[in-house]
């Protein structure tokens, strides 16, 4: 009775002739497997399909560099164990474009950051993502505090950040009316901004899929298989399968340290560290046109206040060390420490308005810095491990830094002769809200489901939802980071029965089979009267 | 863009909504238009399949489908034209509408009167501060009734209800009916926030526990909800220590109050009070934009459909007499206030042009002989009780007010106990 949909990774439609040929199923030695992606099949020992580099994680770091490696000739597949993608720590971060000023010079962190920021800059137009280039504040309320926005503007010089400038209070507080009056000076870095890190992600992992690059949902790395003596990685055995390839990169985020474990190197040990932040309605979103830190503490960077890239304002994070990794729960605690904060950088936030809560996991290495490099032995491991904050900013910095690192280190294994075919740019579905009147009109002529409004806070369409089911969106959150449907001051009250039904149509599967993100994370239990339909399917 | 010029647009095609047309087109109004964003007629109350609506208007208990669906063919009778899955999504300061429907694309719609009749929306979780994971399974009573109702789709098993608002009774009963076990209803108030006599209906009769003063601290579960903690919290809303349980569920339903929906009122510059959170209304449901008009949940939330329609049909009426240049305007006019035991009124100005209903909520429940009542004498009425979540009225007749001292330019409305 039940339509169930075949199992496919976030499918691009190809329209690049020469680029290896991906229908969106696993590899065609994959056979006719046809299951719901809702409950993957415990399959080993089924070679997957045969790659020159496996991605291991598909958050900003993963995304990136699959976008880097897909301008050049290579079978490249990213595997996570998410149902949707972004997740992890790329799904639930501040979206902050960092200038480059906090890490201290000599580290990874602060070779990477600047570069980072430059380069989101130069590719946001390209990959048609939201970037607002407004700017950031460090402020400061003391006189220690004030030199410390000095030690911050002399490591912001070293790190090459540009346009660094102390100002006084009253100075900030003509620019941002509604800074707190105790603030006394102020950082102000021309070159911090906010990204949609949701869309950031989709962005490189779309472009790179189009390009040819496969995603696997759902997949999630249990082994390394390495040669005869454990000298040379051979691939990786998921729960879907083995996957061959000579060249694996550990991008995985917060488990970063157990993929390390699976090639024997126990180095990498990472901390992971909550954060927890309030959204609040977009009615306020206007009260502040940039965003504002405290002075960094030994915790980190403190609870800041943002407008983030689509006009809301962003509230926090805390910093509490914990021992699970995927535990994103929040807490009273937190976030009335976040309220607390905000309301010392800026008193008015009204504090009635927040619209959601949510927390996500730095994946902190014991070292504090990022862990970029190939391994010795095995040959063809690589990490990218060690990701937090600026991990995002710096993300497309280290994409190619490890594109180098591939071509320098590692030409015995892969050999990176550039794609032909590969295209640099792509567009993200029409963001229907920010249509003029008569561009409006012009769509709503050529497809009426334009006119189909589905989330009426963040005015998305039906075409647009239909339009993310079919760049490989599955689930509410997916559609949500996809269209921002659901993401409004009713939080999906009213879109989210309408998401369902889109999802169910297009996906050929049952209302009560679409997920939240993916899993076990089931929305509906089933459907009223089953008992009498049942019955009835009986008697007939 | 095409431009479509009326007598009277309403926005919005519920209980409100509809019984504006009706309004409208009596009071001689000749286009009237009703502009709803559904595919159907009846807003909200399309999937209120419960009784209990109507026993003012109609003296009879009906659903609320049967209950808008004398609206609607009265409505249709009375010649009002309706534009069903048309979405108003901009509203310019002189009350003209931007709309948009799968057929006609964008249209201007110009009417020389406005009603807004957009109802309200559910407050959701980011809203109260819940906190804990964010599993599936966590939903708006509102929510989950439409996916129940509507859809045929059963949102969980084992469901907590959080908050007393009447949407989270009714679908206590609602999940009971099908088939889920109800562990309790919570309330962080000492009092129910919905109507007494849905708490009898809704959990007394099925046996559901009802916990004052309790609040849900947070929900387990990543994927799917698992289960919640309660505790008992003291006056300060803090949890009392020790008080703390886990309670397993698959569901944790959400009624913890309405907001009305006015983000169309604040782009056409309409002045939203912040008390009721809808626009500034006087006797005539008139904002602060004289050509437009509000009516029912948009302007303060209501106890009941027939307050909601009552008031649309003169929200209605007003709009079209404006529309004729036929409303009277000026004379003197007061200002409402509240007393101490007021939480919510409306209107909060009025004129001596006419008579004047002001609706209230009182701050809590008074479980005795109670005088409403508005201050000078306009006004008493002694009644049995008074709740917070039911809507007190104090009439003002037009030659009272007339007859006020000359220094008289304020009004206070007030319960007390006798």
């Amino acid at each position: 009775m039940m339509k169930r949909g075949i199992l496919k990774p976030l499918g691009f439609p190809k329209e690049v002739g020469a680029a290896p040929q991906n229908d969106g199923c696993l590899r065609k030695d994959w056979g006719a497997f046809q299951g719901s992606p809702l409950d993957p099949p415990e399959v080993t020992g089924v070679t997957a399909g045969n790659y020159d580099v496996l991605i291991v994680g598909g958050g900003i770091t993963g995304a990136t560099l699959a976008r880097e490696l897909s301008a050049f000739d290579l079978r490249v597949a990213v595997l996570d164990k998410a149902g949707d993608l972004p997740s992890g720590a790329s799904r639930a971060n501040s979206g902050m474009l960092h200038a480059g000023y906090d890490d201290k010079p000599g580290t990874v962190k602060a070779r990477f950051c600047a570069p980072g920021n430059k380069r989101y800059r130069e590719l946001h137009e390209m990959l048609d993502f939201t970037l607002r280039p407004w700017g950031s504040y460090v402020c400061a309320f003391s006189e220690a505090d004030c030199r410390h926005l000095e030690k911050l503007k002399d490591q912001g010089a070293r790190n090459g950040v540009p346009g660094l400038d102390i100002v006084p209070g009253d100075v900030l507080r003509r620019r941002e009316p509604q800074a707190s009056p105790h603030i006394v000076a102020a950082l102000h870095a021309p070159t911090g901004g906010v990204v949609n890190n949701f869309e950031a992600v989709l962005a490189f992992l779309d472009n790179a899929q189009q390009n040819g690059v496969e995603l696997f949902l759902d997949t999630e790395v249990r082994r390394v298989l390495l040669t005869e003596g454990g000298g040379e990685v051979l691939g990786v055995e998921t729960s879907r399968g083995i996957f061959l390839a000579p060249v694996i990169v550990n991008a995985a985020g917060t488990h970063s340290g157990e993929i390390a474990a699976l090639v024997g190197d126990e180095s990498i040990q990472i901390r992971p560290t909550r954060g927890e932040y309030f959204i609040t309605d977009k009615a306020i979103g206007s009260m502040i046109k940039s965003f504002f830190f405290p002075c960094p503490d030994e915790r980190g960077k403190g609870v800041t206040v943002a407008r983030t890239a689509d006009g809301n304002l962003l509230l926090g994070p805390t910093s509490v060390r914990q021992g699970d990794k995927d535990d994103t729960a929040t807490t009273p605690q937190g976030l009335a420490e976040v309220m607390a904060g905000a309301l010392r950088l800026v008193p008015s936030i009204p504090q009635e308005l927040t619209i959601t809560s949510f927390a996500g996991i730095r994946a902190a290495d014991r070292t504090e810095d990022f862990r970029i490099g190939a391994l010795a032995r095995p040959r063809g491991f690589v990490h990218m491990a060690g990701i937090k904050s600026p991990g995002l900013t710096s993300a497309p910095a280290l994409a190619l830094h490890v594109v180098e690192l591939l071509r320098e280190e590692l030409a015995d294994r892969i050999s990176m002769k550039p794609n032909p075919h590969s295209i640099p740019e792509r567009t993200h579905i029409l963001r229907f809200a920010a249509l003029t009147m008569e561009e409006r009109q012009d769509l709503v002529r050529q497809n009426p489901a334009y006119a189909q409004i589905v989330c009426r806070c963040e005015t998305v369409t039906e075409a647009q939802i239909v339009e993310a089911v079919r760049r490989g969106a599955r689930t509410v959150a997916s559609v949500k980071m996809w269209t921002r449907a659901g993401s409004g001051r009713c939080q999906g009250g009213f879109c989210c029965p309408r998401v369902v039904d889109i999802l169910a149509r297009e996906l050929h599967m049952d209302p009560d089979e679409v997920t939240r993100h993916g899993g076990p994370s089931r929305l509906l239990v089933g459907h009223t009267k089953a008992f009498w339909q049942k019955r009835e399917a009986h008697h007939a | 863009m095409p431009e479509v010029p009326v007598d009277v647009a309403i926005v919005g095609a519920g209980p409100a909504g509809v019984a504006a047309g009706i309004g409208a087109r009596e009071a001689g109004a000749k286009e009237v238009l009703v502009l709803e964003r559904d595919w159907d007629l009846g807003g909200i109350l399309q999937q209120c399949i419960h009784p209990g609506f109507g026993l003012r208007t109609f003296k009879e208990e009906l659903t609320g489908p049967e209950f808008m669906h004398r609206w609607i063919e009265r409505a249709h009778g009375a010649g009002v034209r309706f534009s069903t899955n048309t979405m108003v999504f901009s509203m310019d300061d002189d009350g003209s509408l931007w709309t948009m429907n799968p057929h006609r694309g964008i249209e201007h719609v110009v009417p020389k009167a406005v009603v807004l009749a957009m109802g309200c929306r559910e407050r959701p979780a980011g809203a109260i501060k819940l906190t804990g994971t964010r599993g599936a399974g966590i939903y708006t009573a509102g929510t989950a009734q439409r996916f129940v109702n509507m859809e045929g789709l059963l949102p969980g098993k084992r469901v907590v209800i959080l908050g007393s608002g009447d949407i989270g009774l009714i679908m206590a009963r609602r999940m009971i009916w099908e088939g889920a076990e109800v562990e309790g209803v919570y309330e962080i108030m000492p009092w129910a926030g919905g109507l007494r006599r849905n708490v009898a209906q809704c959990l007394d009769d099925f046996h559901i526990p009802f916990h004052l003063e309790h609040a849900v601290l947070s929900t387990h579960g990543r994927d799917r909800l698992e289960g919640v903690t309660v505790a008992k919290i003291d006056a300060q809303r803090r949890p009392v220590e020790g008080t703390e349980r886990y309670v397993p569920c698959d569901t944790l339903l959400l009624a913890v109050g309405l907001i009305p929906e006015n983000e169309l009122s604040r782009m056409a510059g309409v002045a939203i009070h912040p008390g009721t959170g809808g626009p500034v209304v006087n006797q005539f449901l008139q904002t602060s934009k004289p050509q437009i008009f509000a009516a029912g949940n948009v302007v303060i939330v209501y106890d009941l459909a027939d307050n909601v329609s009552d008031e649309g049909m003169r929200a209605g009426r007003n709009a079209a007499l404006y529309a004729a240049g036929d409303l009277p305007c000026g004379g003197r006019r007061f200002e409402i206030k509240g007393g101490k035991a007021v939480r919510l009124f409306s209107p909060q100005w009025i004129t001596d042009g006419g008579d004047a209903t002001v609706f209230f909520r009182v701050v809590r429940p008074f479980e005795c002989r109670c005088k409403v009542f508005a201050d000078h004498g306009l006004f008493s009425q002694t009644h049995r009780y008074a709740r917070p979540g039911e809507m007190n009225e104090v009439h003002l007749s037009a030659r009272d007010l007339r007859s006020l001292d000359p220094g008289v330019t304020s009004l206070t409305v007030d319960v007390e106990e006798v």
